[in-house]
């Protein structure tokens, strides 16, 4: 039996060689682009070469066994969880939870490529992936390893509120993404060297925002979801469905935020470049919910 | 003079009515609701940067005085129910409220009936549009291309006219049903809430096992049967758990033990196991050692049970441990001794000593100031040398008739909130019109979407090609 700490460490490897392999993909793109372009000014014709198309496969193929081993240490340490407590969550503490929005990011990104096929995508939000994957390694030892839950947390409740809501942060992290992408290949486009650069990889703009859109679309049902079983389990635990505790009380402006970001985008028009600069606030805004209300803010969460 | 009463008169009705839409249009409009959600997003994390509830010594502390004062007169120190933040909530009812009686009945109606008959421009202006000739019969290719539509889940109306068949084909419709049955639920929630804050209660009750408590908004009394902590392998705590005993009317009701996730209800009232710590005018138990006054020599010692005599025989000393108090506290006015805090800072209890049948006054005795009251009549002084305090069990008892409210409209923000995100709506119109020399036909299709731009754009390309394949096949 594998312990769980070594899985999460050749995770975050596996992970690491994905993201430079996407970069790999995108740079080599380019080379092969530019005689292409000559006779096929439009977008569509974009063929990669075949240093391209391998790496493109490899960083795939990588991801995908990175999200194995991910899995597999989110197994390994759901086993080792249950020896010592009777619950397994593997999602109990900063740590494990860091490593599920990895898993739960990079499991979306595969979905979104095997979907779309658009693998430029794969730099971006695999690169969050390996970021939030990074970050929990780097958190001290005492933070990776598996406590016994305190009594508040010891309830079946923890399965469903905590990984529907990481889910819904994996979600705002591909929109967040998504747009750091749209205002790249938007730059590209105003120096108008988007045709002739890597940046000729990146789908459209418009499909883009709109894919945007749908990560928020994923994550805001998500949200509330997870934010409404945390009020019911609070309503069991602590006497009250809502307390205004922080943690609680971020998940609402993280909802509100975006819950702005899908009406403005109706009538104000918030579409394209604001949308994707909208997008990547709001991922600070999730980042600070997960992360900065732990560390920053006191509160009935902060064993969480 | 005439003229002008009439104008006003005229006029009058026509303003107030105008001035009603104009209000009505301000409250259902997207700015008003974008405004409120952020303005609320913003409110909160003030609140959750500057603490809630504190006491004045911690925001001096932190801020400053004439921080504070202002953190005072801008309610900042308990932000979530000051006047401006409740108003904002109500607000957002009636926003949510207004927009649907403004645009809802439009959905509804559309999902009766929906504009069939458009004209060839119109669907050319569409966001995705094609114009596709075909050497075709005209009943064939209406058929076709309904089946087409129905193949992938359209709701299709086809209204063939003398020159030309309109097709009309939608689905997705419930998507926009959805997002509408978000918006109630935001008042319901709201009118939950508040019915909580309004006809509910939450109390906070410090029971000692063994000891039966009057729970008046129920009228009924609750037992504390037994209350323990159970421990992990390592001396972490597990869980606390209390069994509580309902009472009613001399009988007994209902027994329950409760834990930290799991409470007892008993008409609409819930006790939770809320925590448990060490109470402040009770222990188990205290250990006393004797010294004889004129020698200092240790001559007796015993652990006293609480409110339990305690005999030395050789001593002919009686020992009683009557009370208990873990910060002492004296009342001048009312000579009354009592606990100053809950925390154990200078604990102390009080003996009932007979010594040879004689009974004296009843001392303090000191854990931090061993040698304080000289204990007259005696041959003896007295020390506490320890004590195990009695555990109390912290309840929180609550009572939320709005909760049920709370819980429903949660259910439906959740299911509103998802399938308005699960389904796009989306809307296809074609025209089918005689070719140019009355050779085949001409189709003029288009089609929008609500949202979902991409995934409608693939869709809207199978149509085409399929027409367009079929035109191959036919010519
Ligand atoms: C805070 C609570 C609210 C929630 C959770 C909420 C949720 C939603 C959702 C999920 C959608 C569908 C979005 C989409 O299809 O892209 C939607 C649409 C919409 N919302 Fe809200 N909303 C809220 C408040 C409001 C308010 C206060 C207004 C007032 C103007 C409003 C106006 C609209 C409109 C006009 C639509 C489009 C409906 C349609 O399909 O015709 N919303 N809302």
């Amino acid at each position: 039996m594998f312990r769980a700490l070594f899985l999460f460490d050749v995770t975050f490897w596996l992970y690491l060689a994905a993201v430079v392999l996407y970069f790999s993909y995108l740079a080599t793109s380019r080379t092969v682009l530019q005689p292409a372009m000559a006779g096929h000014p439009a977008e569509t014709t974009v063929k990669e070469g075949s240093w391209a198309e391998m790496l493109g496969l490899l960083a795939t193929w990588v991801t995908f066994f990175g999200l194995i081993v991910n899995g597999m240490a989110l197994g390994a340490r759901a086993y080792e969880r249950m020896q010592i407590s009777g619950t397994f969550a593997p999602w109990s503490n900063q740590f494990e939870a860091m490593a599920y929005v990895s898993f739960a990011t990079i499991a979306g990104y595969l979905l979104l490529e095997l979907k779309y096929g658009i693998k430029a995508i794969g730099a971006f939000v695999v690169s969050i992936g390996f970021i939030a994957m990074g970050a929990a390694s780097l958190l001290p030892y005492r933070y990776q390893t598996a406590e016994p839950l305190v009594p508040a947390l010891n309830s079946y409740w923890i399965y469903i509120h905590v990984s529907i809501t990481l889910t819904s942060y994996a979600a705002f992290a591909m929109a967040g993404g998504l747009g750091v992408m749209y205002l790249l290949k938007e730059r590209a486009e105003r120096r108008g060297m988007a045709a002739t650069s890597v940046y000729a990889t990146f789908p459209s703009l418009e499909k883009i925002d709109e894919l945007g859109y749908k990560a928020v679309m994923v994550g805001f049902p998500l949200l509330a979801f997870g934010t409404i079983l945390g009020a019911m389990w609070a309503n069991y635990a602590w006497g009250g469905y809502w307390s205004w505790d922080p943690k609680e009380t971020w998940a609402l402006i993280v909802w509100l935020i975006y819950g702005a970001y899908i009406h403005a985008r109706m009538n104000r028009g918030w579409e394209g470049h604001r949308a994707a600069i909208y997008q990547i606030f709001g991922l600070l805004m999730v980042v600070f919910c997960f992360w900065g209300v732990n560390f920053l803010l006191s509160g009935l969460h902060a064993y969480a | 003079m005439d003229a002008t009463t009439k104008e006003t008169e005229e006029s009058k009705p026509f303003t107030f009515k105008e001035f009603g839409d104009a209000l009505l249009e301000f409250f259902s409009s997207l700015k008003l609701a974008i405004f409120l959600m952020i303005t609320m997003a913003i409110l909160a994390t003030v609140g959750t940067i500057i603490q809630q509830g504190e006491r004045p010594e911690v925001y001096i502390k932190e801020y400053g005085e004439t921080a504070y004062w202002w953190f005072v007169k801008l309610g900042f120190i308990d932000i979530y129910h000051t006047w401006y933040f409740s108003s904002i909530l109500v607000l957002l009812c009636i926003n949510s409220l207004t927009c649907f009686q403004q645009r809802f009945p439009a959905i509804w109606r559309s999902i009766r009936q929906d504009k069939v008959n458009v004209t060839v421009p119109f669907i050319q202006s569409l966001k995705r549009s094609a114009t596709v000739g075909l050497a075709a019969e005209r009943g064939h290719v209406t058929e076709d291309m309904a089946l087409a539509f129905a193949a992938r889940g359209y709701r299709v109306l086809v209204n063939k006219g003398d020159a030309e068949t309109t097709i009309y084909a939608t689905k997705g419709i419930m998507g926009r049903v959805a997002a509408h049955v978000a918006h109630l639920s935001v008042t319901l929630i709201v009118i939950g809430g508040i019915l909580g804050n309004v006809v509910g209660f939450r109390d906070f009750g410090v029971c000692i096992e063994g000891e039966t408590y009057h729970i008046p908004q129920g009228n009924f009394d609750l037992h504390v049967d037994k209350f323990w902590i159970d421990y992990y392998d390592n001396g972490a705590v597990k869980s606390y758990n209390s069994t509580l005993t309902v009472i009613e009317n001399g009988e007994s009701k209902l027994t329950k033990t409760i834990t930290v996730n799991d409470p007892l209800v008993y008409k609409g009232i819930w006790f939770y196991q809320s925590s448990y710590g060490d109470s402040w005018d009770r222990v188990e138990k205290a250990r006393v050692v004797v010294r004889e006054k004129a020698t200092d020599k240790v001559v007796g010692e015993a652990i006293l049970e609480w409110k339990k005599e305690a005999v030395f025989k050789d001593l002919g000393l009686k020992l009683q441990l009557t009370d208990f108090v873990a910060d002492f506290g004296f009342d001048a006015k009312d000579r009354r001794v009592y606990s100053k805090t809950v925390e154990h800072e200078n604990p102390a209890i009080k003996l009932a000593i007979t010594e040879r049948e004689q009974t004296l006054t009843s001392p303090w005795v000191f854990y931090n100031y061993p040698d304080l009251f000289d204990i007259q009549g005696s041959k003896y002084k007295f020390e506490l040398t320890g004590y195990l305090a009695k555990k109390f069990t912290g309840l929180q008892i609550t009572k939320d008739p709005g909760v049920l409210l709370v819980w429903i409209g949660s259910t439906l923000l959740v299911v509103g909130v998802t399938l308005s995100a699960a389904i796009y709506h989306r809307r296809v119109w074609a025209k089918v019109v005689p070719g140019p020399q009355g050779q085949g036909v001409t189709v003029y299709v288009g089609g929008t979407a609500y949202k979902g731009q991409i995934d409608f754009d693939r869709e809207f390309n199978r149509f085409t090609e399929r027409l367009n394949a079929r035109g191959s096949q036919a010519v």
